[in-house]
């Protein structure tokens, strides 16, 4: 905890990490777990496709060998990738409820090894496959999905998937666009430490390719954060204006459109050109 | 962890196009000798585990047949990439130096020809969905040397001249370079980084950089070629400047 109850500061900006424990084996868990369900649903399926190459079945009492079987073979294999990817989903969030239910997760400062500590690595490592999964999904954007079944709320039109975001103690709103490469942490190592602060993004926020978003951010509405710009801790990026530097202390009032027009119609240049 | 849907993190290891297609089979072989020993314990498998009356057996372990085979496939890339490197090692061996960025000049030739030996398990390791055996194990067996308890599942490293040390935390998105290209310049030199140093988000790391104990640098700063980063102090900035010596905590 902080002593003193001097204001936090920070003299130098690091990164989110995560250490593996002996409780990673939870991603071997879930992926065992899963894809047994999914050959006990397809076992019919297996039986059929058997029967039709050696004209044996290893189930007698089940059908098998029909030609609508190889036309539904395309279908069946898609729909097997999406049933994974959900049962795994279920699982993890049952034990994800059973990590929260047993130690809840809490905002603050807390030292390395402590019980926070690990639980936030148990936390993370649960997370980890069905995130995994969902951007290598041929839908990628499904992640959302994963992060709102997680307790992260994110609204409507929000683009997620090209980031590292951190899958707890964020609050995204709607309409908020995050660009290529952006970090979102809520979690963040200092010196033996680890820092954790939720994150507020609001509505119809632009963050910029290669920015840096620390716990304790709050963007307020329509605000927009540069490139390759990171926010301090705890700082408040007003709304309507566009924020950049390291940290980001400049901001500007955007143009509108028909102000960067009357420019363009100032200029030489523009003017031989239009 | 959390790695963007675009980004597979294989290390920087670019080939040069001129060279790529002529060893291209190079390439090739190292692919399908790696499935050898996959195709081998697959046989096994069926061979001994579809049987009459217990097919129970054989589809309880395909789950585990399948993560089995996924590192077979991984050591096997591994193995015989080492293997070949071995060989390129005895017939021209890598040293550090500055040389000419000429398909003539043999220093850069057989770099690029390790790089390409190094493709393809890099590849599996970086695509695969399981978080062990990543970038520590696969860089140690590239003769990288990094240490107990560090934090680089998230970053490039350089395949070779590279030294990481004990309880280095590496943030996301750093890029370590080993390697430089300067106009018709090509540049090799190694880069140290000791132990306790924590290295922020999207940093990058030059060739010739030698980061001392305890150093910490920030996010989205860079380091200069051959830049040495004091022990015990903050580096900020684009080049990296010293910010303040001696870091104490302020809580």
């Amino acid at each position: 905890m902080i002593k003193n109850n001097k204001k936090f500061e920070i003299e130098y900006v690091s990164s989110s990490g995560v250490y593996k424990t002996p409780f990673t084996l939870v991603v071997f868990f879930e992926f065992f777990i899963s894809f047994t369900i999914i050959l006990l649903i397809n076992l019919w399926y297996i039986n059929s496709l058997y029967y039709s190459v050696t004209g044996e079945r290893f189930i007698d009492s089940w059908s098998g060998g029909d030609w609508w079987y190889w036309l539904l073979l395309p279908l069946n294999i898609y729909g097997n990738i999406f049933l994974f990817f959900i049962i795994n989903l279920m699982i993890s969030k049952i034990i994800y409820s059973i990590l929260n239910v047993i130690h809840p997760p809490k905002e603050g400062l807390f030292d390395n090894g402590s019980k926070d500590w690990k639980f936030m690595h148990r936390r993370f490592w649960t997370v980890y496959f069905p995130i995994w999964l969902a951007r290598a999904l041929p839908l990628p954007w499904s992640d959302i999905f994963v992060y709102r079944v997680f307790g992260i709320k994110v609204g409507k039109n929000v683009v997620l998937y090209e980031g590292y975001i951190d899958p707890e103690f964020i609050e995204i709103g709607n309409d908020t666009m995050t660009s290529l490469h952006v970090c979102i942490f809520s979690h963040l190592i200092y010196h033996d430490r680890v820092f954790i602060k939720k994150v507020k993004i609001g509505k119809k926020c632009i963050i910029s390719a290669h920015s840096i978003i620390l716990p304790g951010t709050v963007i307020k509405d329509e605000a927009i954060l540069g490139a390759n710009s990171y926010t301090n801790i705890n700082q408040i990026l007003e709304s309507n204006l566009i924020h950049t530097g390291l940290p980001a202390i400049r901001s500007f009032n955007p143009k509108s459109i028909e102000e960067l027009k009357s420019k363009v119609k100032d200029n030489k240049i523009g003017k031989n050109q239009y | 962890m959390f790695q963007p849907a675009s980004l597979k993190l294989d290390s920087p290891s670019p080939v040069d196009e001129r060279l790529r297609n002529k060893y291209i089979i190079i390439y090739f072989m190292i692919i399908t000798l790696s499935f050898l020993p996959v195709s081998f314990f697959e046989y096994f498998y069926i061979r001994y585990l579809w049987k009459e009356d217990t097919y129970w057996i054989f589809f309880l372990f395909i789950p585990l047949n399948i993560f089995i085979n996924l590192y077979i496939l991984q050591l096997g890339a591994l193995s015989f990439s080492f293997l070949f490197l071995t060989i390129g090692k005895l017939i021209h061996y890598p040293k550090e130096g500055v040389f000419i960025r000429d398909i003539n000049d043999k220093d850069y030739r057989y770099w690029n020809l390790r790089n390409m030996i190094k493709k393809w398990p890099l590849f599996i390791m970086a695509t695969h969905p399981f978080p062990w055996l990543k970038n520590r194990f696969t860089l140690r067996f590239f003769g990288v040397k990094i240490g107990k308890r560090t934090i680089c599942d998230n970053c490039w490293i350089s395949s070779e001249f590279v030294e990481i040390q004990d309880n280095v935390i590496i943030g996301m998105g750093s890029t370590i370079l080993s390697f430089g290209i300067e106009q018709d310049k090509f540049i090799i030199k190694k880069i140290i980084i000791k132990s306790d140093v924590l290295i922020g988000a999207k940093c990058v790391l030059l060739p010739g950089t030698r980061i001392e104990k305890k150093a910490k640098l920030g996010a989205l700063s860079y380091t200069g070629y051959n830049s040495i980063l004091k022990e015990d102090s903050i580096y900020i900035g684009n080049p990296a400047k010293l910010k303040e010596k001696g870091v104490k905590e302020n809580f």
